[in-house]
């Protein structure tokens, strides 16, 4: 199936950064600008065991580094941390197209800023906290409507229940 | 007598066609009252739903021609709009060097070194993906003589400078930057300084002062000051806003809003090349060369 496939998520990737860097800056104003790499990150590992999650989610954050040509690793460590934990998360809960892929990008959100911010800080940034939360709300709201949106327009599915459908069809 | 009808009904009816034809085009070949008047009694009944055809055909047509002449539209839009930001900063250093002639060596000495600017104007074409970092991609690159560390400017003041170049495109760090540092002046206390990007978010600047106690104050314009080897002197960096005394009042720290709309950024120019030693007066509050 094409969506377990890593061409398929780098596809998928280029496009979200793509998105993310011509599209939405139209949009939204410098700063605020949301992350389509974690929405991408959250589906794939939604639909993925931990490990798989964890790949993807690196292959996404090493793309936007490269992309960013800043700090390269910082988005590559974040979402590969994301995917695994998503990719854990998903064992444990039940799953349907729009609440829970929502909801967990939500959370992701709530998650990855204050884990970059240590990081950035670590590496010398030393951004001032309460702004660098500012655009947090706008984030989440984004990803919590465009992550089920997009699940909807790709139509990704959990593997048992595509060989469920491969059985039924043979 | 039924039969003959019948039977000769079409020849008949042909001729009858023909003959009221005949009548007809006899009768109204010339200008006549009645059928004038029957035609425009027929025009107003109708009228209401000829105009709204009529409307929505012109509108199809509009929408037609303009969607073949889009392109075109697009290219002149484009060219149009990088002519308009040229002139603007042309009429805006001309503006300028008949503001501060009276400080300076003169009109025509200035007018001369302002002429010797070499700019080429670029378009925004995507920006970082990491909220964290200010940097835009421009479509101009080393094929139109962009290299690294060339200022970029709008008429409304800097943008950044070029931090990386390829043949067709570059990437430009934008001055709210963290790591972006600019040697700067307030053009009324001549006090010198760096100004740092912070979170782009904020959309302030930092205005790090040498001096201990440097008589600034909020409306100041803050200028390029030349000290550093990427910003000509002279060039408007943005207004102070709140001065801060920091570190023990030490020293003072100031926040300066940009003179620059980074959200609206479309068209920029790159600073190729300018004669050395010269700068452009600041757009308010004067300066020195």
């Amino acid at each position: 199936m094409w969506q377990f496939r890593p061409f398929t998520w780098v596809l998928l990737y280029v496009f979200g950064i793509l998105i993310q860097t011509a599209l939405l800056p139209q949009i939204f104003p410098i700063g605020y600008v949301p992350n389509v790499v974690l929405s991408v990150t959250v589906l794939i590992a939604l639909f993925e065991t931990p490990g798989r999650g964890m790949a993807a989610g690196f292959i996404g954050g090493m793309m936007q580094d490269v992309w960013a040509g800043r700090m390269l690793g910082l988005d590559a460590l974040t979402f590969a941390l994301l995917g695994w934990a998503v990719g854990y998360l998903q064992t444990k809960i039940a799953r349907d197209p729009v609440f829970v892929p929502g909801l967990v990008a939500g959370l992701s959100q709530v998650v990855v800023v204050p884990f970059q911010w240590i990081l950035l800080n670590v590496a010398g940034y030393h951004l001032p906290w309460l702004t660098f939360v500012k655009p947090l709300p706008v984030w989440i709201l984004f990803s919590m409507f465009f992550t089920p949106g997009l699940g909807g327009v790709l139509g990704f599915r959990s593997r048992r229940e595509l060989d469920g459908r491969r059985s039924l069809s043979m | 007598m039924g039969g003959f009808w019948f039977r000769w009904r079409r020849p008949l009816i042909t001729v009858l066609a023909v003959a009221v034809l005949a009548v007809s085009f006899s009768y109204t070949a010339e200008v006549r009252g009645r059928v004038v008047a029957l035609s425009n009694l027929v025009s107003t009944v109708v009228s209401p739903a000829s105009s709204s055809l009529t409307y929505i055909g012109r509108q199809a047509n509009v929408a037609v021609s303009t969607v073949g002449q889009l392109f075109t539209l697009q290219r002149q839009n484009r060219e149009l709009k990088q002519k308009l930001l040229l002139y603007q900063s042309m009429k805006l250093e001309l503006s300028e060097v008949l503001a501060t002639n009276g400080r300076l060596r003169g009109l025509l000495g200035l007018q001369k070194r302002l002429a010797g600017w070499k700019l080429t104007p670029a378009s925004i074409i995507g920006r970082n993906p990491n909220n964290w970092f200010s940097t835009v991609t421009i479509d101009r690159g080393t094929s139109s003589g962009v290299r690294s560390g060339m200022a970029v400017i709008v008429p409304q003041g800097v943008v950044g400078r070029v931090i990386a170049a390829s043949s067709s495109s570059a990437t430009v760090m934008l001055i709210l930057d963290p790591n972006s540092g600019v040697g700067a002046m307030d053009t009324r206390s001549q006090a010198a300084g760096v100004l740092l990007g912070q979170n782009p978010i904020t959309g302030q600047l930092k205005f790090q002062l040498f001096s201990h106690r440097p008589n600034l104050s909020p409306g100041d314009a803050i200028v390029t000051s030349g000290f550093s080897q990427y910003y000509p002197k002279g060039l408007l960096l943005g207004q102070v806003t709140k001065v801060a005394h920091v570190q023990f009042g030490l020293t003072e720290v100031a926040t300066v809003q940009p003179s620059v709309d980074f959200n609206s950024l479309q068209t920029v120019m790159v600073v190729l090349s300018h004669p050395a030693g010269t700068s452009t007066p600041p757009i308010y509050g004067g300066g020195r060369s």
